[in-house]
């Protein structure tokens, strides 16, 4: 099978569908490769924090103009996928009241809204933080849910012509004398080999970019940084809390769906495949943020990941946190590389779509097009069908066999009913595909209940055994569940671990993969 | 169970929970109807997805019958009948609750002035046309049979008789409102069984221990009807136990006063409360001066009640029914008899009542014994509608078993409950 189009993207993030989006929108044909599924690098992988810019209002006044800017465009394009929670900068005795009126000043510069509370005022609004607050100030921030917002892009680019193959790696770049004239990929699940001819090659594959470059012999100066986070089983807040100080490694929190998400480290990464959450970062972690939140220590954590930024190295920096979170759309064909491939990479969740929109920008100037961007009034298709918590608790009450609201994953309340309109769709290719779709396993047993259910499910509807059955599927799930729950085992979360690795082990006489085996031996 | 040492507040206790899904088994009402989700998803579960700030939606939580099965099966020690409970007071605090629920948690202040004109009462509730007006306007279900009024009450009973002479280390009785009107002869069985133990009975004020309340959800008026009792009772018997004959007013007194609506008091109260057989039984137990029972030769079923097997105490009853010559007693495998209180008498709840009963029906059946036995009212009731057979306290048979000096008369149970079927 070779394809052709116009123009190729590769990376299935939030970047990626976003340009693939706003070509659409301009009528200009694309086609998107993602070696994975969608969300499986840093769009997936963050805070879920809805920035209004406050973070970057003192230090880096462009970003947080960005931020605010593209914060009010998201909140009317993907309502559904945004909370409105608002947030507070906290300060701590630490943290001194100077930085507090320098914040005040730069957010109101930038154009943000700020709202000076006093502590009593900010205990009354969020009852666990600390009393030793000096006091807090409010800003538009708020949760968004990158998943959903990517899958929505990739639906509304494909409902507008695009073309999206996922689980799909490039595996060279095609030469046709100073151009690059399109890619060689591989199916990752059928291990099918094809090329895709292109007039143009967009590399936003973010952490990954020198990646794709290195097949072309280029490089540009990116510096991968870890960041790691802790989820807790129920929210902490109302609202994200920010400790008010300059941007430093665990410092906020940001109430997503049922639970709260901890973060953030940053630590060099050399490889944005392979790397874990340490139990040194944990600790940090808690010990940093139960200064917010006193009784912090006494959580229930459910899963610890981390994810890879792309920070854009200029020279001399050794502090990322340091390094400016702009992006840079690079044309390599204008400096001494091949002409036909761009790169565009840096930046973060929160400016996506300018990034997509500056890519497309690009295109269309090249192309001799004249097409405006529309990305920033023309909503997502779901917006208006947010499911609200309360919503979803709601659907306990349709739980009757007649009403076909059996629910498959009991702790998020995902009823099969949704699992099987992904299944209709007729997209996902793997397990990790529904769990992207749905918050199936997010919750507080992780999966260790529900996933069996699930692949019932998947038996029913022939799914399941086209790579070797449930079994190899159930055992893939673990392991990778095993790795986000690892470094949050103790306490309450132990408890349960035990109950379920009994299940596992000792009703469903599981027994893990042999080191360097395939598989490990059959149940 | 693993009761955790510090009290988890609410909002944490998702974190205790590991979803083992047990008392998803063990729940009456989840087992009969779709409509309530479970303990687990009603409480821990639904608590996720709760905001203080909200109001709520969860209106299957009233569908909750407060039996308290979850908790004593849960192995976390979670206490998921509280946070039902906390979730049905703040949706019913916010949705109102109807004129029904308001007349029948009052039937402590009525039920003193239907006792003294019970032969107007009585014969009155007992019409049909009676009770479906009552069906109709207050949805209270015709189905379901009233319980008759007595006259005189158990206290005015036990203010104007001749008390035995003699003293003996005294004990204080809490009655209950339904002996106090209703069945009075568990009061006064209650009464001859302790003196039968060279107890001195004495029997303080007391006010409705507010267990219906709950059942609404009504914490606040819970709260106020709970502080009376204790400053009546800690006031009136300091250094002395109190027996309580009543399952649910004893579960109310002894683990709800304090855990749940944290009076003052509560605990030291709590620490003086005794089931009355738990009492009795460990006064046979301690070899202190004990009646001895003589030959009842009946096949007898004894029934354990949900709130029971809530008080942690095993089952005294049937420990001491078991020390009565000739009694063949043996217990019924049923884990609920789903009447829940006032909840089985509410037409939209009828239906769930019978339903969850219908195992102890059969149990029975497959039984066939002469009588039945059980401590609490609501079963007593619930097991009448069931069956239509004989039902008593175990301290109505005991006191019928009593060995008397001088008394020859081998005293068959009597036929103590005016029951208006």
């Amino acid at each position: 099978m070779d394809l052709q189009t116009e123009v190729l993207i590769i990376g299935g993030g939030a970047t990626g569908t976003g340009i693939a989006r706003d070509l659409s929108l301009r009528g200009i044909p694309s086609l998107l490769v993602e070696k994975g599924d969608f969300t499986s690098g840093a769009s997936g992988r963050n805070q879920g924090l809805l920035h209004s810019g406050g973070r970057y209002a003192v230090n880096d006044p462009d970003a947080a103009r960005e931020c605010i800017a593209e914060n009010r465009i998201l909140r009317r394009i993907a309502p559904h996928c945004i909370e409105p929670t608002d947030g507070l900068f906290v300060s701590l005795p630490e943290d001194g009241p100077e930085y507090r009126a320098n914040f005040i000043r730069a957010c109101g510069a930038a154009g943000i809204d700020t709202l000076p509370l006093s502590p009593r005022e900010a205990l009354a609004m969020e009852p666990r933080l600390s009393p030793r607050i000096i006091g807090a100030v409010q800003v538009p921030d708020g949760a968004i849910d990158p998943f959903t917002l990517v899958v929505e892009n990739a639906r509304d680019a494909e409902s507008r012509g695009a073309r999206i193959l996922i689980h799909t790696e490039v595996t060279g770049l095609i030469r046709d004398g100073l151009r690059i004239a399109g890619v060689r990929v591989r199916d990752r699940i059928t291990a099918e080999a094809f090329a895709i001819a292109a007039t143009w090659v967009i590399n936003a594959t973010g952490a990954w970019a020198n990646h794709i470059l290195r097949m072309a012999g280029l490089q540009i100066g990116l510096a991968l940084s870890k960041g790691s986070m802790l989820i807790t089983n129920t929210r902490l807040s109302e609202r994200v809390l920010n400790r008010c100080r300059p941007p430093a490694s665990g410092d906020i929190i940001v109430p997503n769906d049922t639970v709260s998400i901890l973060g953030t480290t940053s630590l060099r990464a050399e490889d944005p495949e392979h790397y874990e959450v340490t139990p040194a970062e944990v600790t940090f972690l808690v010990d940093e943020l139960s200064r917010m939140i006193p009784d912090l220590k006494g959580e229930r954590f459910t899963r610890a990941y981390a994810g890879v930024r792309p920070l854009l190295q200029s020279e001399g920096t050794n502090d990322d946190r340091t390094i400016s979170r702009g992006f840079a759309l690079i044309d390599h064909g204008s400096c001494s590389g091949p002409a036909g491939l761009v790169t565009i990479t840096g930046g973060k969740l929160m400016t996506y779509r300018l990034m997509a929109e500056k890519t497309a920008d690009f295109i269309c100037e090249r192309m001799g097009l004249h097409v405006p961007c529309s990305t920033h009034v023309q909503r997502l298709p779901g917006a208006g069908h947010g499911h609200t918590l309360k919503d979803r608790l709601l659907r306990l009450r349709r739980q009757t066999p007649a009403a076909k609201g059996e629910i498959l994953c009991d702790c998020e309340l995902v009823p099969r009913e949704a699992v099987d309109a992904i299944l209709r769709e007729g997209k996902v290719r793997e397990l990790q595909d529904i769990l992207h779709r749905t918050r199936l396993a997010k919750g507080t047993c992780q999966g260790g209940f529900c996933v069996y259910r699930l692949l019932g499910l998947l038996n029913e509807r022939s799914k399941a055994d086209h790579r070797g059955g449930s079994n190899r599927i159930l055992k893939g799930f673990l392991e990778e569940r095993w790795k986000g729950i690892r470094p949050v085992l103790w306490g309450r979360s132990l408890k349960e671990e035990e109950l379920i690795e009994s299940i596992y082990k000792g009703l469903f006489n599981l027994t893990p993969a042999e080191p360097g085996g395939p598989g490990g031996g059959e149940a | 169970m693993t009761k955790e040492e510090k009290p988890v507040p609410l909002t944490k206790l998702p974190d205790v929970c590991v979803r083992c899904a047990t008392c998803m088994a063990a729940c009456p009402v989840s087992r009969v109807t779709p409509r309530f989700p479970g303990p687990k998803q009603a409480g821990p579960g639904a608590q996720r997805f709760r905001s203080a700030a909200e109001a709520s939606v969860d209106d299957w939580i009233d569908l909750c019958t407060g039996c308290r099965l979850c908790d004593t099966v849960c192995p976390a020690g979670v206490p998921i009948s509280e946070m039902n409970m906390m979730a049905k007071a703040k949706y019913l605090d916010e949705r109102g609750r109807t004129f029904r629920d308001w007349l029948l948690v009052r039937s402590d202040l009525f039920g003193e002035m239907a006792a003294r004109y019970s032969k107007i009462v009585n014969p009155l509730l007992k019409k049909k046309v009676v009770r479906w007006l009552l069906d109709a306007l207050l949805r209270i279900d015709r189905r379901r049979a009233l319980p008759a009024y007595e006259h005189p009450t158990f206290r005015r009973w036990f203010r104007t008789r001749q008390a035995p002479k003699g003293g003996g280390p005294e004990v204080a009785y809490f009655y209950g409102c339904f002996t106090n009107t209703n069945e009075t002869d568990v009061g006064k069985a209650a009464v001859e069984i302790l003196e039968a133990h060279g107890l001195k009975v004495v029997v303080p004020p007391q006010r409705c221990c507010g267990i219906p309340r709950l059942g609404v959800g009504d914490l606040r008026r819970a709260r106020e009807m709970g502080r009376r009792n204790v400053d009546f009772l800690l006031r009136t018997v300091r250094g002395l136990d109190i027996v309580f004959s009543s399952t649910s007013c004893g579960l109310m007194l002894r683990h709800e006063y304090g855990p749940l609506l944290h009076l003052p008091g509560a605990e030291e109260l709590a620490r003086r409360l005794f089931d009355i057989c738990e009492y009795l039984l460990g006064l046979h137990e301690e070899g202190k001066p004990a009646a001895t029972f003589q030959p009842i030769p009946l096949k007898a079923a004894y029934f354990a009640p949900c709130h029971l097997r809530s008080l942690d105490i095993g089952l005294p009853a049937l420990e001491l029914l078991r020390r009565v010559p000739g009694l063949d007693v043996s217990l019924v495998e049923a884990e609920c008899c789903g009447l829940g209180g006032l909840y089985g008498f509410k037409k939209e709840k009828f239906a769930i009542a019978e339903e969850i009963g219908k195992d102890l029906t059969e149990a029975i059946a497959r039984m066939k014994p002469d009588i039945i036995l059980t401590d609490c009212e609501g079963c007593r009731m619930q097991i009448r509608h069931l069956t239509g057979l004989k039902v008593l306290h175990p301290v109505q048979l005991l006191r019928d078993a009593l060995e008397r000096q001088g008394e020859e008369i081998h005293r068959v149970p009597v036929e103590s409950f005016n029951y208006l079927g």
